[in-house]
């Protein structure tokens, strides 16, 4: 079971690299959506007693992740007329270095933190830990809203990653509510990248410093 | 009726014109004399029976039971409140009129009656929570009364600066009421005189107190407040509002156990207080200004014979801290009444003329002979000259000192620089006074407004009588004021119990009668040998100028110039001048001004320096996204790095 997962996980973290070094906004996407696929297919491997519920969750979390959700990034960048090149504020190979080097110490980091005996010894939490880290180096070094909203994503996927950890006492209404508030979020970003573009002909969230105090 | 109904009727008389005394001017005034004078009575009832008023409630506010209490100390004070309200409240009636003042009149009723309400729950409060609730709401509701003509930009500086120091008094007050209830188990206030280890928190007491008191150097916002408000509440304020400072002092020094440098501390400050007041006010132009620094001087008389009562507390209770304590508390009654006499009196200069500028003013003794004449009066009160008030209360913390010399006690080494300071500052009182009354009332108008000056309204000149009858009664009969004061000096230290008078107070109550008989006499006798004589009126001694103008007069600058050389170490006072230069010289001028020393030289600098530290961290708000991302991140590994390896594991 482990082996499995850990396989997955090792798949992910791979793609977090991956992400932070890519130059186009569809295959930064394709990863994210990759990505969540990859872990929505987690709970099927981890569970001994495979329950209908977990199931649910799991399939759910593809279907969002993996469909719903880069469908409708792809339709905003369609309708926005989005420039399919991303312009980083930190390089690519810098962000990827970084990344390689916080996936480092996720893995290191987690052996100081007291973990339950049977999370010990998967990837889970260095996974999680290297999501979030690398979902922050996308949020700090990419300037348009959508190359945000994927590090968005990919931060939100370390936190699921997390709540995979607790996954018998979260609720599925809790879990499901996770879902809908990130679709909901996301088609709510495409919306207003869309209106920004149309308004200030630019997506660069640099130039959105008016509103500071 | 007990002090307790007095009091509830002035409360509620009070609340009623806060109320109801926007849009109804008489109703206003009425139910500000009720409450003026139930509260005078009741204050006037403890020192006859000498027993205290002690009050709690069954409801509790804001968590705590209302604890109220008027003992002599405090009613030293309510009965300064009470008498002050009522004069300035008929005065504020022709002076901030409807008519004249039709934006602020309402809404400067409004707030003269929330503040004299809050200033007494802040003398009556004996809890902790509401002492600072009722001091925050004096603090504000005085902030509104100063800035009621804030069309003007100076008026909303001198609002904004005092803001800003009474922000920083109730800090400390905040922190020493919490510190003490906070080491005591409860906010209730009273005697605490076993516990010595609240002793350092009477430092937290004396900062936030002598800011409020504009004890030097914390006066910083006293003169320009004092200048820039209404005269009646300038009136109000140098008369009450910062004797609550000194209420504040007075009451923890009393309840509580003080450090034993503490005395000391108060006493020089008193002395650094007196005597730079004094030499701020001989710099001063401006009429109000002046005054405000008098207030300074006056403060610094009642601190050294605070400063001296608790030398002599700390010292076996010496009876010479008695007599310096009794000083400084009739003292506290004394400026009140005569600092208000002379603010409503320049009021009354300024409502007449449209200037506080004393080089504008001058010869106004002869369109306004009843302002002139109770202005002189006050001036002389404040001078410390007999017969009048300001002269018995300074007898009492002169003879203070004295005692204390005769009696070869701890402090004898101190009291004499001390009394050497303090005849200096009455004289130099004395020279700016003659300044103040010289340039304003006598000699030959300067400009246009004052020629075209006039006598004040009854509704003014009533006030202003009133208090020239107290500071004239008070003169003429200290024994009958006696009992107060010494009741409040018992309540202070009970160790000072009983009520016998120094012998000597009653012969300086019948000197200065015999002195007023003798003077009285012998003006009659000089105004009937004038009106059988006739006057001959001629040119003064005029250097042999044959064509004399007004401008040729000492001005206010002049006539102070050599004190003010003495202090120019201080004072810093700026001057413009162009020499007349050569046997035809074209223009010169001559222009000078001193600045709020300690506010331009110490308080701007450090505040600019803080400003700029400020904006250095403010660059931190830029309004890019991505860089507060980065401070989270950075936040958040902070907080793991501190709860890995903290030690708190």
């Amino acid at each position: 079971m482990s082996s499995s997962v850990n396989l997955l996980i090792g798949l992910a973290m791979g793609l977090n690299l991956l992400a932070l070094g890519s130059s186009r906004m569809p295959s930064v996407i394709r990863i994210v959506a990759a990505q969540g696929v990859a872990l929505g297919l987690i709970p099927f491997f981890m569970e001994d007693r495979f329950g209908w519920l977990v199931a649910l969750v799991a399939a759910g979390t593809v279907a969002v992740k993996g469909l719903v959700i880069p469908n409708l990034l792809h339709r905003a960048m369609r309708t926005a007329k989005i420039d399919r090149e991303i312009e980083p504020s930190i390089g690519f190979v810098p962000s990827m270095l970084l990344g390689a080097g916080g996936t480092m110490a996720a893995v290191d980091g987690a052996q100081l933190l007291p973990l339950l005996s049977e999370h010990a010894g998967t990837l889970l939490v260095p996974g999680a830990l290297a999501s979030i880290f690398t979902g922050f180096i996308l949020l700090i070094g990419r300037v348009t809203a959508i190359s945000q909203v994927c590090g968005y994503l990919i931060l939100d996927n370390g936190i699921y990653l997390i709540g995979l950890l607790l996954i018998h006492s979260t609720p599925l209404l809790v879990e499901s509510g996770i879902l809908l508030d990130l679709t909901v979020a996301v088609f709510v970003i495409g919306i207003i990248m869309d209106r920004i573009q149309r308004a200030f002909d630019s997506l660069d969230t640099r130039k959105l410093t008016v509103l500071r105090e | 009726m007990t002090p307790g109904h007095l009091l509830l009727i002035a409360a509620v008389a009070m609340f009623f014109g806060l109320l109801g005394g926007r849009g109804a001017p008489r109703l206003w005034l009425t139910a500000m004399l009720v409450g003026g004078i139930a509260a005078l009575l009741a204050a006037i009832q403890v020192f006859v029976s000498g027993a205290q008023w002690d009050w709690r409630s069954e409801f509790s506010v804001c968590g705590e039971p209302l604890h109220l209490r008027l003992d002599a100390m405090s009613a030293v004070f309510i009965a300064l409140l009470g008498a002050l309200g009522g004069a300035g409240s008929v005065y504020s009636c022709e002076y901030w009129s409807d008519k004249a003042h039709p934006r602020s009149a309402r809404a400067g009723r409004m707030w003269w009656s929330a503040q004299l309400l809050s200033l007494g729950l802040v003398l009556l409060s004996s809890n902790g929570l509401h002492f600072l609730i009722a001091w925050e709401l004096y603090a504000v509701s005085s902030y509104f009364l100063i800035t009621l003509d804030r069309q003007k930009r100076e008026v909303r500086a001198a609002g904004w600066l005092y803001l800003a120091a009474s922000h920083v008094a109730g800090l400390f007050l905040f922190a020493f009421f919490a510190m003490l209830a906070g080491r005591t188990g409860g906010w209730d206030l009273g005697p605490m005189r076993d516990h010595a280890e609240l002793a350092p928190l009477f430092w937290l007491a004396l900062f936030g107190f002598g800011i409020k008191a504009g004890m030097f150097p914390l006066h910083v916002w006293l003169p320009s407040a004092h200048a820039n408000a209404p005269s009646h509440v300038s009136a109000i304020m140098s008369g009450v509002s910062i004797k609550v400072g000194i209420y504040g002092l007075v009451r923890f020094s009393g309840w509580l156990v003080v450090p034993a440098a503490a005395g000391w501390v108060v006493a020089v400050l008193g002395v650094i207080s007196a005597v730079l007041g004094v030499a701020f006010a001989l710099g001063q132009h401006d009429l109000k200004r002046l005054l405000a620094y008098h207030s300074i001087e006056n403060i610094g008389i009642i601190l050294i014979g605070l400063g001296f009562a608790m030398i002599a507390a700390g010292h076996g209770n010496a009876a010479w801290g008695r007599l310096a304590l009794a000083g400084a508390l009739l003292h506290v009654w004394n400026h009140g009444l005569f600092k208000s006499l002379l603010f409503l009196g320049a009021g009354s200069v300024v409502h007449a003329t449209g200037t506080r500028e004393m080089s504008l003013l001058g010869g106004l003794w002869r369109a306004m002979p009843w302002t002139a004449g109770l202005f002189a009066l006050g001036a002389a009160a404040i001078c410390g000259l007999p017969p009048l008030n300001g002269f018995v209360s300074e007898w009492l913390v002169y003879l203070g000192l004295f005692d204390s010399l005769i009696a070869h006690s701890a402090a004898a080494r101190a009291a004499v620089p001390a009394v050497v300071l303090l005849a200096m500052t009455g004289a130099l009182a004395l020279a700016c006074f003659i300044k103040a009354c010289g340039v304003v009332f006598l000699g030959a108008a300067r400009t246009n407004a004052s020629a075209r000056a006039h006598e004040c309204g009854p509704m003014m000149r009533g006030p202003m009588l009133a208090l020239a009858g107290s500071c004239v009664a008070i003169g003429l009969a200290p024994l009958v004021f006696w009992p107060a004061v010494a009741r409040a000096a018992s309540a202070w230290n009970p160790a000072w119990a009983g009520l016998e008078a120094p012998p000597s107070l009653g012969t300086i109550g019948v000197a200065n009668v015999a002195l007023t008989v003798i003077a009285i006499a012998a003006v009659s006798l000089l105004w009937r040998r004038t009106r059988k004589n006739g006057l001959r009126r001629a040119l003064t001694w005029d250097c042999g100028y044959a064509a004399p103008s007004a401008r040729m007069q000492y001005t206010a600058g002049s006539f102070a110039g050599i004190i003010t050389e003495w202090f120019a170490w201080i004072l810093r006072p700026l001057r413009h001048r162009q020499i007349p230069d050569g046997a035809f010289p074209a223009d010169a001028s001559f222009e000078e001004h001193t600045p709020e020393t300690v506010l331009e030289q110490l308080i701007e600098p450090a505040g600019a320096g803080a400003l700029q530290v400020a904006m250095v961290a403010r660059r931190l708000q830029h309004g890019r996204l991505q860089a507060y991302l980065l401070y989270i991140v950075l936040g958040l590994a902070a907080l793991a790095a501190v709860v890995l390896f903290g030690g708190g594991r």
